[in-house]
């Protein structure tokens, strides 16, 4: 089933919004594509258990949530000298060709209406890209979203045998906006050969928000994408996290953690295919749930048929700190190369009782030994992270929502 | 000098139809002694030691558990008259830990995450915390409200609590060159990957930061190698020797008893102590087994 166009969308508004940032012609017609195929694209596919289908998207008002021509945010970005990290509106003039060659090439616009609509309207995001050899550490992207709705487009290129750690933190600004709100990211990953990107991501936005993010990568011969994915905010969270192994000895690690509490509702996804001799995946997904909160993981590997010599790993916990809370997990794991060394599990439980009685048995009180093992559950989430101030970050944000 | 006096305790598993385990446990321990209890499978040697910590999972049906506080139990530390005699049963089992109990555990927990280092120093500046306000009643509305959900009861203790950061590593370093423990445990994760000797020892090096009054050993033998063994022992006869704590060793064997000489030795059968001697009773229940306890208990029954 389809969303309905809202009215205030139409080939006007796109041309609008391009003309408004003065992008070349070509960006301007991958938009308009984008806009005609929302009439035929799905929502995309979400966890169904019998009697339920876990994340209700089509409950969407895109009617009232998308208001394409008044977008705000406010957006820095911090990088070293030798790493172009850039509004895709500054980066035209020097990098046209490169944008115009990869923008769209890893995630299509088309994969869903989700992301069309983003194709279609986005106004902010970042165009990064690591020259052959250079090792850039620390990129940190900070965007405060400030208006109704907000479409967002990262492109990230490396090129051979050069490496980059990166930081994106999504908030909410200060802006008087009422009501609930939309915000849309895209975040596609060109990992050229024998490079490296991590790309970590922590998205704090409000609880009157609705989130939709899909980050893919694409990745080389010897590559290595690494992707770190933090969701605290929003009142609903979709969030797909994929890699295709394309390059042979590619490697992936796709780390996630979220915390849930109030209301609030997140279906996060991991996803690789393994296309490719010699790849490697490793799926690490850790969630805690409070309150009335949900949570849904889907985690897929997939191994392609000339996968010869695979490794594939997948695990997923999720910790509920009340009763009320929910959660369904669904690992799967599909092979069609038997050379493949994998394996898949998930859990769902609760805290440990002989752990807490084990830490209160030495005089720390019941809610702070609660606490201890809480953060020291996303611990191997945190270990993974290379951007200090992500770490940092995140470990704040956890201690926060816990006390 | 502090005192353990176990009354009568009967105590069963807590839940519906949960089986009584615990059938008149009578049992004294003072600081400064170290004592034996011993008993075939089931007896209820290891439930004994989790209700004297306060363990969920048993409902104590009768009984009592009474800590006795003398001046000089904690250091310098002037102990109110009105503060001296606590009915265990009534704690929280941190409030327990906090007034000096301590139980090592057969089993103890392999917590991911939370570094030792962490772990010991958070519950040292805890124990004190608490342990002020059990004694003197201080911040007791304060208590409340940290106990609810929004505050932040964890900023106190592990940025500054009583024993900062330097004065505990120094702390650390000599309990574990005591225990001849390697200096890379203190950054390791709580027990996760320890060998079951790593993990012995560890309960006993947590013992020696904390210093109880009295330490309850739940089987703190079971899975030792015979260097390991001594080293456990010889960081059981230190909390004696040089903080006094009283000592409650629950065994199976007497191999352990070779090297931590007990004062008191006794023998647990159904879920009562039946039998109590000095050390020498340990050697005749080695020659003899449980089956003579048994026989003359219910002999002169």
């Amino acid at each position: 089933m389809s969303a309905q166009l809202p009215a205030n969308l139409s080939a006007e508004t796109v041309r609008e919004i391009s003309d408004a940032r003065d992008e070349p012609e070509w960006l301007l017609e991958a938009r308009l594509e984008a806009l005609e195929a929302l009439d035929t694209l799905e929502l995309p596919d979400v966890i169904q258990t019998p009697g339920r289908r876990w994340t209700n998207l089509e409950a969407l008002d895109f009617e009232s949530l998308v208001d394409p021509l008044n977008q705000a945010d406010e957006t820095t970005r911090e990088a070293p000298d030798d790493v172009v990290v850039l509004p895709f509106t500054e980066a035209f003039d020097e990098y046209g060709d490169i944008i115009e060659e990869r923008f769209g090439s890893v995630t299509d616009p088309e994969t869903n209406y989700f992301t069309a609509l983003s194709v279609a309207l986005f106004t902010t995001g970042t165009f990064i890209y690591v020259p052959e050899g250079v090792n850039a550490e620390d990129v940190k992207i900070r965007a405060e979203m400030n208006s109704r709705s907000l479409f967002s487009h990262t492109l990230v290129v490396t090129e051979k045998s050069s490496s980059v750690t990166i930081l994106e933190g999504v908030e909410s600004g200060d802006a008087d906006v009422d009501g609930e709100r939309y915000f849309s990211n895209l975040v596609e990953i060109d990992a050229g050969e024998n490079s490296y990107v991590q790309y970590g991501s922590l998205q704090n936005l409000d609880e009157d928000t609705y989130t939709y993010s899909l980050k893919r990568g694409d990745a080389g011969t010897y590559s290595t994408i690494n992707w770190i994915e933090g969701n605290l905010g929003s009142r609903l969270t979709r969030s797909d996290v994929e890699t295709e192994l394309n390059g042979d000895a590619s490697e992936t690690k796709i780390v996630g953690a979220f915390f849930g509490h109030n209301d609030q509702h997140v279906d996060v996804n991991a996803r690789v295919w393994h296309k490719a001799e010699n790849t490697t995946a490793d799926l690490v997904t850790r969630g805690v749930l409070d309150d009335h909160a949900r949570s849904v993981y889907e985690g897929v590997q997939d191994v392609g048929r000339d996968a010869w010599s695979t490794n594939s790993y997948q695990r997923e916990n999720t910790l509920m700190l009340s009763d009320e809370s929910e959660a369904d997990a669904s690992p799967k794991l599909i092979i069609n190369n038997h050379d493949t060394e994998a394996s898949h599990a998930a859990t769902v439980g609760q805290v440990d009782k002989e752990d807490l009685f084990y830490m209160v048995s030495r005089s720390i009180p019941e809610e702070q030994a609660r606490n201890m093992l809480v953060e020291g559950f996303f611990v191997p989430v945190l270990e993974e992270i290379e951007v200090d101030e992500f770490r940092e970050d995140l470990e704040a944000l956890i201690a926060a929502r816990l006390h | 000098m502090a005192t353990l006096e176990i009354k009568n305790l009967h105590a069963r598993v807590a839940e519906d139809d949960g089986e009584q385990i615990l059938r008149g446990v009578d049992l004294e321990v003072k600081s400064g002694e170290i004592h034996a209890l011993m008993g075939p499978n089931g007896s209820g040697k290891s439930t004994t030691s989790k209700i004297i910590a306060g363990h969920p999972a048993y409902e104590v049906t009768d009984g009592e558990i009474l800590l006795h506080l003398e001046d000089g139990d904690f250091g310098d530390v002037d102990i109110p008259e009105d503060a001296r005699t606590w009915n265990l049963l009534d704690l929280e089992p941190n409030e327990r830990a906090a007034l000096g109990i301590f139980l090592g555990f057969q089993y103890p927990a392999e917590i991911e995450g939370v570094t030792m280092t962490n772990f010991l120093r958070t519950a040292l500046n805890a124990k004190i915390d608490e342990r002020e306000e059990l004694l003197f009643g201080e911040d007791e509305d304060a208590e409340e409200e940290e106990a609810g959900y929004d505050t932040s009861p964890m900023e106190g203790n592990v940025d500054d609590g009583e024993v900062g950061v330097a004065e505990f590593q120094k702390l650390l370093k000599e309990k574990m060159d005591l225990l001849d423990m390697d200096e890379k445990f203190a950054m390791r994760y709580l027990n996760a990957g320890f060998s079951g000797g790593e993990k012995k020892q560890n309960e006993v090096l947590q013992a020696a930061i904390l210093e109880p009054s009295i330490a309850v050993l739940d089987e703190i033998d079971s899975g030792l190698d015979i260097d390991r063994l001594q080293d456990v022992s010889k960081g059981i006869n230190a909390l004696r020797d040089e903080q006094g704590t009283g000592v409650l060793q629950i065994t199976h064997y007497q191999r352990i008893l070779e090297y931590v000489e007990p004062d008191h030795v006794h023998i647990m059968l159904d879920g009562k102590v039946v039998k109590s001697g000095d050390a020498s009773l340990a050697h005749e229940l080695e020659d003899k087994g449980y089956d003579w306890v048994r026989e003359e208990v219910y002999e002169a029954a």
